[in-house]
């Protein structure tokens, strides 16, 4: 086990590393210089002065040093300074990531909350409506793009029944009951977003699980539904999921950055769409770069865990994962 | 005590056990003998109405403890498997889940029947899995299906029916994955269980050879219907179906001459009609 | 050789028709497949048939739906549906580009991958999953911003980021293909590796590839949507289902109709897409449930 972690944290650092080159190169071989941005494209600037300022901006220097540059930084906690307000990256971070960490994890814990209740009832139930039911839940909420479910709760419960702002944020320290007000709507996009696939694999695997011959064994037993389903069926499907689920936070984090959009939400996202605009590589690069980490570190996070639920893994046996839903997860969850 | 009569199991359009009668008396061992596909695992699984969709039950009855598990609710049925009757898979290493330990699966066949308590309940797994001969049962209740070999494995889904204390135990092909001396191992542990408990067994096997250690009376089927029901000495003695001459047949012995071709059960069938 | 070959064709084709006939029979995949067509029909038809969606008239501006204006009209008093019809053609074309862009390049890629294995296997593989580290849309987002959000650089963008997860797709086809009992047979006859893979074992990927194809064109459409909400998408006045449902998002508070009938319609045609994807999915797997 302890080999298995040590292999995979390695990956880990590995795949971290390769997101840093291909971002750093990517940006760097757009068009569009952050220095025109900076004066203005509009103004006649001398050449002389442009030539300064990518100087001074270190923009002239050749791409690797540039690079370096950067990841010497990264390891002496300095990002360096934003091309456009000249404020140290590590400091607008450090702003705004405060605010997607809360909407982040609101969203996860709301969306798992809502993932198991939902595909267990159908499983358990002999009714057939609740099949149907969550099914149109999943297939709506995997269809839809984030932004549309803010649009409907927004127009629902703040222009309608006028229940809460339609967007802006509070921090949770200095005034819990207007954050929370302000979080929930926001929370709730994400939460839909996320489990709706994730019920849709979560279904899938249930089913799979459910032809396997200890489920007969349990229902040979005399248990009823809630307990073959429960102790048998669900435990084994939640594997499987958990992988999907791993991928699915890179959507999430996707996700985050448009519905932070809808609401107003002064995070990691409007940073990100702002620096865009502007082409500041400096605030881009290390923001970018922080969402990827988060996602590589989440689903490393998420392959121990779920090593340390298989008892077959933990003994440091075969390991053995339904590779088909693993694809499915990676093929409609990916995306966002 | 368990008292099939006229049962039929099929998909929409087709049966595959026809109209089957089988009873089974207290402390009785019978054997189910027949080729792969003759409905026999069909029969088990539809006693303790297991039997996977599409399949039904069209007719017939199954009696026991004073329910028809052809018509009973699901409720009833509940209550019915693990009780009255259960069942010993074919495969141990499948029909346990991978995820939980031996012990906790244990506990759980008993408490579905039993209003016992936590604590009870495992000391009641640990003297199970220690009366089918585990060795170390306390140690060996909190580890998982994978730890275990096939023949302990075996073991503990016998175990695991035990639990409830059932009239009727079905065994499908409890052997056929081991090898021959833990199969013996087995046979003979099931054997004392049915004259310690009075439990009644249904062996389900392929091979006649096992059935015949084994069981008083052995049933032979083929093609969803039982061809042969007699006393074990006498199907060997004197075979009055053409297709329980052609299983024995087929028996390998050291007495054949080996130049004789290999009887082939698909000739018997002309004769069978 | 060519007995073994034609032998192989008919088997090929056969298990396509299958396929085929499977896909109708699932209820909800074939009510996906009539939706679709019946969206690609709007888009092609739609701005030949309706009044053109440009057309300005203001008093009847956010009009009800009528004979007229089946879905009502928006700030200007254009007719929504010849709008839709026409932010159809743009959306479902970059959305049917971007997904060939994505089927050819992560075929190849994945293919290759599979095919070679070993190191090259491993490093085209963690190229790919260093892609797909970044959420897909803040990748989407660096690009357009710096290339300018056209039809074409849209579909090329969209395309690209969805080669990798197609790769990963492929892969895992094409290796389940490989070790297949006919390409052992192909091998003992001495077929070449090139051979064997591009003439035997692509065809035969052809399903499962169709399949990741349509999931493909509902992430185009959900990406193109959500890139044309943030404004970084198709720019006005084209218009796209996503600009349609960002402008009418800015007039949430004058109608509410108006931006529900671009989203409806994209959830519908992303749902559609999806549908089919899983249906042929599941199909291939052979499991025939709904």
């Amino acid at each position: 086990m302890i080999a298995y972690i040590a292999r995979r944290l390695g990956l880990s650092i590995l795949m971290i590393a390769l997101v840093s080159v291909l971002v750093f190169v990517v940006l760097r071989l757009l068009p569009g210089d952050p220095t025109i941005t900076r004066v203005g494209a509009a103004q006649a600037i001398d050449a002389k002065t442009l030539a300064a300022m990518r100087h001074s901006l270190g923009l002239d220097d050749p791409i690797l040093v540039q690079y370096g540059r950067w990841i010497a930084g990264l390891f002496h906690g300095d990002l360096g300074q934003s091309y456009f307000s000249e404020y140290p990256v590590g400091e607008l971070i450090g702003q705004r990531i405060g605010a997607t960490v809360l909407l982040a994890v609101a969203g996860l814990v709301l969306g798992v909350l809502l993932t198991v209740p939902l595909a267990v009832l159908p499983a358990i139930s002999r009714r057939k409506i609740w099949g149907r039911l969550v099914g149109g839940y999943s297939t709506v909420g995997m269809a839809a793009p984030p932004f549309v479910f803010g649009i409907i709760l927004i127009a629902v419960f703040s222009v309608g029944l006028g229940w809460t702002p339609t967007g802006g944020y509070q921090s949770l320290w200095s005034d819990p009951g207007a954050s929370l007000r302000l979080l929930a709507l926001p929370a709730v996009t994400l939460a839909i977003t996320l489990s709706a696939p994730l019920v849709h694999y979560l279904r899938v695997s249930m089913r799979e699980v459910e032809s396997a011959a200890y489920v007969r064994t349990a229902t040979g037993k005399g248990l009823g539904r809630p307990g073959v389903v429960g102790g048998h069926v669900l435990p084994n499907a939640l594997l499987p999921t958990l992988t999907a689920f791993g991928v699915m936070i890179g959507s999430v984090l996707g996700g985050v950055v448009v519905v932070e959009y809808v609401f107003r939400w002064p995070g990691l996202g409007s940073l990100i769409v702002d620096a865009v605009l502007q082409r500041d590589y400096a605030v881009l690069q290390s923001a970018v770069l922080l969402v990827a980490a988060a996602f590589v570190l989440a689903n490393l996070l998420i392959d121990i865990l779920a090593g340390l639920l298989d008892p077959r893994l933990r003994v440091g046996g075969a390991r053995t994962r339904a590779r088909g839903t693993t694809a499915a997860a990676l093929a409609t969850g990916g995306a966002r | 005590m368990l008292d099939i009569s006229g049962l039929t199991v099929g998909v929409p359009g087709r049966d595959l056990v026809r109209g089957v009668d089988l009873a089974l008396a207290a402390g009785e061992r019978v054997g189910l003998v027949g080729e792969s596909g003759s409905g026999k695992s069909l029969l088990s699984l539809a006693c303790m109405r297991l039997n996977p969709p599409p399949t039904r039950i069209t007719g017939g009855a199954i009696r026991l403890d004073g329910r028809d598990h052809a018509t009973a609710s699901e409720k009833e049925m509940r209550a019915a498997r693990g009780a009255s009757v259960a069942m010993i898979y074919q495969d141990p290493l499948t029909s346990l889940n991978p995820v939980r330990t031996v012990g906790r699966q244990i506990v759980e066949a008993v408490r579905a029947h039993a209003d016992t308590g936590r604590a009870a309940a495992r000391r009641r797994a640990v003297d199970l899995l220690g009366e089918v001969g585990i060795p170390e049962p306390a140690v060996r209740a909190d580890a998982y299906p994978h730890e275990f070999s096939g023949g302990m494995r075996q073991r503990v889904v016998i175990a695991m029916a035990l639990a409830a204390e059932p009239r009727v135990l079905i065994a499908d092909e409890p052997t056929t994955a081991l090898d021959v001396t833990t199969q013996a191992r087995i046979l003979a542990l099931l054997d004392r269980i049915a004259d310690e408990h009075g439990t009644a067994v249904l062996f389900i096997t392929h091979d006649l050879a096992v059935a015949a250690g084994f069981c008083r009376r052995v049933e032979v089927m083929r093609h969803g219907r039982i061809v042969e029901s007699a006393p074990t000495e006498r199907i060997f003695a004197h075979p009055a179906h053409p297709y329980t001459r052609g299983l024995l047949d087929a028996l390998c012995t050291l007495d054949v001459d080996p130049d004789r071709p290999l009887a082939v059960l698909d000739d018997i069938e002309e004769d069978a009609g | 050789m060519t007995v073994l070959q034609m032998s192989e064709e008919a088997a090929t084709a056969r298990s396509r028709t299958g396929v085929w006939r499977k896909v109708v029979r699932r209820p909800a995949t074939a009510v996906a497949l009539a939706v679709l067509v019946v969206l690609v029909l709007l888009a092609i038809l739609g701005p030949v048939v309706f009044t053109a969606p440009d057309l300005i008239d203001v008093p009847a501006r956010y009009a009800p739906a009528s004979w007229a204006h089946p879905l009502g009209t928006d700030e200007l008093g254009r007719d929504l549906l010849s709008r839709i019809a026409a932010g159809g053609r743009v959306s479902l074309l970059i959305g049917v580009a971007s997904t060939a862009l994505a089927m050819i390049i992560g075929t190849v890629w994945g293919a290759v991958a599979a095919a070679r294995g070993g190191w090259l296997d491993e490093v085209l593989m963690r190229i790919g999953d260093a892609f797909m580290a970044i959420p897909m849309i803040l990748f989407a987002l660096i690009f357009v911003a710096a290339f300018g959000g056209d039809t074409f650089t849209l579909a090329l963008v969209i395309g690209l980021l969805m080669a990798p997860l197609t790769a990963r797709i492929a892969r895992a086809v094409v290796l389940g293909e490989t070790s297949g009992e006919y390409v052992r047979g192909l091998r003992a006859v001495g077929a070449s590796e090139t051979r064997i893979l591009f003439r035997e074992i692509l065809p035969n990927t052809a399903p499962a590839l169709m399949a990741q194809a349509s999931l493909n064109m509902a992430t185009a459409l959900m990406v193109e949507a959500s890139l044309s909400f943030l404004g970084l998408g198709v720019q006005p006045p084209t218009a796209s289902w996503g600009t349609l449902l960002q402008q009418g998002y800015t007039k949430l508070f004058e109608s509410i109709s108006y931006p529900l009938v671009p989203a409806l319609v994209v959830v519908i045609a992303i749902a559609a897409f999806n549908t089919v994807g899983n249906g042929l999915q599941r199909i291939l797997i052979g499991d025939d449930r709904d």
